[in-house]
């Protein structure tokens, strides 16, 4: 067992006591919520913190409310919780899939949504740009109060969030939109996906693209929107072969992170294939 | 201070630091070394456990949070000497292979057998997304847990 003598992990009873946690704890202390990044620190030749605070008996965190005008996800509900509570909102597929596709079962039963947005390094997260096309914002408490933001912003600043702050829950707004997930892992399933492009749009009276929202995963090292072709798609009927050939002109905007798996150039090329496979699911 | 733990029904103690992959004081401290460390990242299986009865793997669970709950391993399935109807099915049908994976695998087939009585060959292939096989025999695996459903 090749683990210092010096590590505590405190499961915190509370939203509040894991707030004092945190803030007491400074930056050697950290939330632990699924632990499927955490505990494979030591494969990425990671230093693990001396003290890990545990929300996964907090209630709140776990909680799903649907409103009539948002949904709201708490940041310890997991993916396997999450894809179930949604099934039957058919304006949440890219979600659905998004959760109910990643990694394998196991994991699924345990990986959670907060912690797939707050782990800076992992590029190949679902529900991150499945977020992102929904508009989602993020609630993230201290023990000053709270603070909401948008998905986009909370990604630039992730990185450098002050110790002793916590995401709490996931807003996502209710628009009744089409959305769609298409992702292309290396294998059938159970692998991360070289690339992943989530669909959001809404339809005017005759079939053409009102509004739209894209976003693209795991190609560079934080997902983001693809804003030049949500503006080429709108007015424009859904045509899988006429995004695809957009999205081929429009895919030089993207650099391709390297990994071990696929080199970066990989992961730009399949994105028109993508763009194609998810307007297709969506009916054109 | 001990961790206390609850595993195959027995009440241990283990005296490792809390962050600790669970797999590596089951096997280290515990003896029970049917759950292999094998890839460490959740991908392979090969230390997959039960934790009220959920297939798990041990790999990322630190000991301290699995106080309180129910584990078990492979070890623990076979109740008083005898083989389970996945463990039979998969004797039955010669599906036994070299050990690195198989273990994780009846862990995986055995929930699947009690969760899922309806379960089709599409529904198995999907419960063992997360257990790879190097022997790469899963065509038996997946017979032997179609027969354990079909005389369940």
């Amino acid at each position: 067992m090749d683990t210092p003598a010096s590590r505590s992990v405190y499961v915190a009873p509370s939203l509040m006591a894991a707030l004092d946690a945190l803030d007491e704890g400074g930056a050697e202390t950290a939330p632990f919520a699924g632990g499927t990044w955490i505990m494979r620190a030591p494969i990425r030749h990671e230093p693990l913190k001396s003290r890990y605070v545990a929300i996964g008996k907090i209630p709140e965190l776990h909680a799903i409310k649907v409103e009539a005008d948002v949904v709201e996800v708490g940041a310890a509900v997991t993916h396997a919780a999450l894809a179930v509570a949604l099934t039957e909102l058919p304006e949440f597929d890219v979600l659905t899939a998004a959760a109910s596709r990643s990694a394998n079962p196991a994991i699924r039963g345990m990986a959670t949504i907060g912690g797939n947005l707050a782990t800076t390094a992992f590029a190949a997260a679902d529900c991150v740009p499945a977020l992102l096309c929904l508009d989602a914002e993020v609630e993230i408490a201290s023990r000053n109060g709270r603070e909401r933001t948008g998905l986009e912003q909370f990604l630039t600043m992730r990185s450098t969030l002050a110790p002793g702050r916590l995401l709490q829950r996931i807003i996502v707004p209710r628009r009744g939109r089409k959305t769609v997930h298409a992702r292309l892992p290396l294998r059938q399933a159970g692998d991360y996906p070289t690339a992943i492009v989530c669909l959001a749009v809404s339809l005017d009276d005759v079939g053409d693209v009102q509004t739209a929202r894209v976003a693209v995963g795991s190609v560079e090292p934080v997902a983001r929107r693809w804003e030049r072709l949500e503006a080429t798609l709108v007015g424009h009927p859904l045509n899988a072969a006429w995004a695809a050939e957009a999205a081929a002109g429009l895919a030089d905007e993207f650099t391709g992170r390297d990994s071990v798996e696929v080199p970066g150039w990989y992961r730009v090329r399949v994105l028109p294939g993508l763009v194609r496979r998810a307007i297709a699911a969506l009916g054109s | 201070m001990g961790l206390s733990l609850t595993v195959n029904g027995d009440h241990l103690t283990s005296t490792a630091d809390p962050i600790t992959p669970l797999v590596d004081v089951l096997r280290e401290e515990f003896y029970l070394t049917g759950a292999k460390p094998v890839c460490r990242e959740g991908f392979c299986g090969a230390c997959m456990v039960l934790v009220n009865g959920n297939p798990t793997p041990s790999c990322l669970v630190p000991v301290a949070l699995a106080q309180g709950h129910d584990i078990c391993t492979v070890e623990g399935l076979a109740a008083n000497g005898g083989l389970n109807p996945m463990q039979a099915a998969l004797e039955a049908c010669d599906a036994v292979q070299c050990g690195m994976c198989f273990p994780g695998m009846v862990v995986s087939l055995t929930h699947l057998l009690a969760t899922r009585p309806e379960a089709t060959r599409d529904d198995i292939r999907a419960a063992l997304t997360g257990n790879i096989c190097r022997c790469t025999g899963y065509e038996r695996i997946i017979e032997a847990a179609l027969l354990a459903l079909a005389t369940k």
